[in-house]
This record gives structure tokens, sequence and C-alpha cells, in this order.
């Protein structure tokens, strides 16, 4: 997306949580990691601890790992609204 | 046979382009990075101005170590209920500063940021915003940026 583009152009490695994986990409995203989550809960269920952090790690990991523009990835957590 | 008579014509139909690759390669492993969030998802601190929920392409400077009792959320375009209960479900700023501690990354930037996603003013956000807040990130000598967003 497009602030997340400034920041990659300005030199520090960016990658974004989505809840939308297409909207990312058509804006540009350079790296980005999709959990099956709702907008407004992009790094995992609120109160789960333990899924946000597998989230944020995995994120992390991703962004070690990934060798070229838009790569992605979906990550293995499911969260939706009762 | 003269196949155009509008030189630079263009479909009515709008046909999105995705922008070119821009691409910056990591530097050094996470264990020494120093980790910046932003997140586009209206968190700013109670104290704060909040933001406009019409549309609003300023930031708010979050420190690491508030707490998460001292944030909410201000933003018209999504269910807000999840950051209601936790505002770590959009800012993981608890799990950041454990992740430090355990060591699995180097640091937390001092310096988290939020704004307001979702649309608004397009050429504000790439040329002005962005750029805010990756100035901020490079002032704290932030390695690495995670954001939440889309």
């Amino acid at each position: 997306m497009i602030v997340q583009r400034a920041i990659e152009e300005a030199g520090i490695p960016t990658i974004i949580i989505a809840a939308l994986p297409p909207v990312v990409k058509q804006q540009g995203s350079p790296r980005y990691v999709a959990p099956r989550v709702p907008m407004g809960a992009n790094a995992g269920a609120p109160n789960d601890k333990m899924m946000q952090t597998a989230i944020l790690k995995d994120t992390l990991n991703a962004l070690m790992e990934f060798t070229e523009f838009g790569q992605n990835k979906a990550l293995p957590y499911e969260y939706k609204h009762a | 046979m003269q196949l155009t008579t509008a030189p630079g014509m263009q479909s009515e139909i709008f046909a999105p382009t995705t922008p070119p690759p821009v691409w910056t390669p990591v530097s050094k492993p996470l264990k020494d990075c120093v980790v910046g969030f932003a997140t586009a998802g209206g968190i700013h601190l109670k104290a704060q101005t909040p933001f406009n929920p019409a549309g609003d392409f300023s930031i708010r400077e979050i420190p690491s170590n508030e707490p998460v009792s001292a944030m909410m959320v201000t933003h018209g375009g999504y269910d807000n209920s999840d950051v209601n209960k936790d505002i770590n479900a959009m800012l993981p700023v608890d799990r950041l500063n454990e992740l430090a501690k355990e060591g699995f990354i180097g640091k937390v930037a001092p310096t988290l940021v939020g704004f307001m996603g979702g649309g608004g003013n397009v050429e504000k956000f790439r040329n002005e915003t962005g750029p805010a807040i990756a100035k901020i990130l490079k002032d704290e000598g932030a390695d690495i940026c995670v954001l939440t967003a889309g």
C-alpha cells in the first residue's frame, strides 16, 4: 500500500499484515502476509496472545526470508466474528 | 488504415495498474533489528486528538512503552469491535515488547505510528504522510517496519 511503499522507498524494508491481500497486492505492496482474519484484527484475534505472537513471529520471519517484490504468504491462523 | 483518431485515448472502463516495484533488502538478522511498527487502523493515544473519520492524513506518534490502556481507535472505515476489545489486534505493542524481551528481535522502536488508512487523499498519503512516517522510523534507527492495513 501507499504508506508501506513510501517507507520502503526511504530505505527501510517493510512487510504488511493484510486482511485484504488482493488490495495490498494491487497497490504494489513489496511484501505481505495474510492470516485469515477480518479487517481490524490483522495482528490476530483480540486477547489471543498465542495467535498474536505467532502471527507477528511469522511476519518477521517472512520479512527476513522474502527475496523479491510482491512476495507473500498466507498464514495458517484463522479468526472470524461469531 | 488509421486506427486511432484521438491519440492517447484510453478505455472508458477504469483499469487500475499496479505501481512499479520498490524494494529495500534486509541488512541484518532479526535479533539485531530495531523494529518499527505503523498501523493504518486509526490507533492513537486517548490523550491525542482523534482522527477525523471522514478523512484524515495526519499521523499520531505512539510511544512503544505506553500501556494499551492509554490507547484507543478512531476509524470510520472498519468494524472497530476487535480493537476496542484489545488494541493488540491491530497494534501489537505488547507482543512487540515481549519479542524484544525474549531476544527474538533486537529492540522495539521508541515511537510507533498510527494513521487512518482506507482512502482519503492519495497524493497526501504518498507525498506527505508516508515520507513523514519514514522519517520518524529513520530518525529512531528502525531497521525494519511491520504494518497492519488492508
